[in-house]
């Protein structure tokens, strides 16, 4: 668990964006709103959400949407990598 | 390492702004976190970023074009040290995408089901494990003891200390974790011990071992000392004619474990007063020894 200062301090951010963040569901600490706790997770997202704005000029709009349909695709990849495991433990489907 | 402006594909003319375009460009479409599944994607990214390093900047620009430092001469440490990808890649997290393949567990095939069995797994997936470090006495660790951890995020921890527990040991606290993100049981808390170092007290094992300063009167003529153990003091009877460094064992005064108890191992460790006693020195100065006995025969 990171505390706030340790997570502003190591995502190089102030806490002003880091409230928008928040707001904006780009990040969703744990803890409470008093006293949020972040973890390694966090921290990367936050450098990706660094790199999407500073590396790709990806702007606040389109930041939302990269974000959500980054969420989404790992989803799917995982209830895909799931399903291919649990195909492959049942064998075959009969006739196939 | 490549020629950067090859990496970026610009020509040696290019302007700072083709530069940066070409770099946006490029990183939008090698950043690891937009390839999931490219294993490769994180090296190619990483050597378009280093490019992008040497030529944004005018003057490590100037000296790569001059031949003062090489392409590899610039490279900046990684931007990440993992990427958001590697998490993501887990699940059980509050960012997952969970009704993202909702239209695909619809129907009744094959595939329908599998994607609702993922589903199902995911949603019974535990929480994680949350990882503590809890600093405890040395006597605590020896006697066991319960000690109360604040959480990080609020709300406190009750850790029994099992007696003779090690340093760097973890304790498991089943269902102490993080909650499930869906509907599985919360994860464990690991709680790593770490002893603190006593006064006088050390450990080896289930024995415990102490240095015990007697005087010369005591290690002369044998006494009755009190030797503290880990449980409170004791009499210890101390042999005539004791020498720095003999070891006496107080039997079942060590660490409590299962399969029996350690000792507590006194080494013997004597003393001169630090005041000049001319009494003493009198008398030993008109003492010989007996038995011409010399302490260094073997030597």
């Amino acid at each position: 668990m990171i505390t706030e200062r340790e997570f502003l301090e190591r995502a190089r951010l102030d806490r002003r964006t880091l409230e928008v963040w928040i707001e904006e569901e780009w990040l969703i600490p744990g803890g409470s709103a008093g006293e949020p706790a972040f973890t390694d997770m966090d921290l990367a997202r936050a450098g990706l959400i660094h790199d999407l704005q500073d590396k790709m000029g990806v702007n606040d709009a389109g930041l939302g949407v990269v974000l959500h349909l980054l969420d989404q695709m790992h989803a799917l990849r995982r209830a895909l990598a799931a399903a291919l495991e649990s195909a492959h433990d049942r064998g075959p489907p009969p006739g196939g | 390492m490549n020629d950067p402006y090859q990496t970026l594909g610009v020509a040696k003319t290019a302007s700072a702004d083709e530069i940066r375009k070409a770099y946006r460009k490029l990183a939008k479409q090698l950043h690891p976190d937009l390839n999931p599944g490219d294993k490769k994607a994180e090296e190619k990214f990483k050597e378009v970023a280093a490019a992008n390093d040497l030529l944004s900047d005018p003057e490590k620009r100037r000296r790569f074009d001059a031949g003062e430092i090489d392409a590899s001469g610039a490279e900046t440490a990684p931007p990440h040290a993992r990427y958001y990808r590697d998490y993501a890649a887990e699940g059980g997290h509050p960012y997952e995408g969970r009704e993202a393949y909702g239209d695909f567990a619809q129907g009744d095939d094959l595939f329908a089901d599998l994607m609702r069995r993922a589903a199902e797994q995911a949603r019974r997936r535990p929480g994680a494990d949350l990882h503590y470090e809890l600093p405890v006495d040395f006597l605590d660790a020896v006697n066991g003891a319960t000690k109360t951890i604040t959480l990080p995020q609020g709300g406190t921890l009750n850790v029994t200390i099992p007696a003779g527990v090690e340093d760097g040991q973890t304790l498991r606290l089943r269902g102490k974790g993080a909650p499930s993100p869906g509907e599985g049981p919360p994860g464990d808390a690991l709680v790593q011990i770490a002893v603190r170092p006593h006064r006088y007290f050390t450990r080896e094992g289930r024995d415990i071992l102490l240095d015990l300063p007697i005087t010369m009167k005591e290690a002369a003529l044998g006494a009755e000392v009190k030797a503290p153990t880990t449980t409170g003091s004791v009499m210890l009877k101390i042999p005539k004619r004791s020498s720095t460094g003999d070891m006496l064992r107080l039997r079942g005064k060590g660490v409590k474990a299962r399969g029996g108890a350690g000792d507590e191992l006194v080494k013997l460790k004597v003393v001169m007063p630090k005041e000049a006693e001319p009494e003493l020195e009198a008398f030993l100065a008109g003492w010989n020894p007996a038995a011409n006995f010399d302490p260094r025969k073997e030597m």
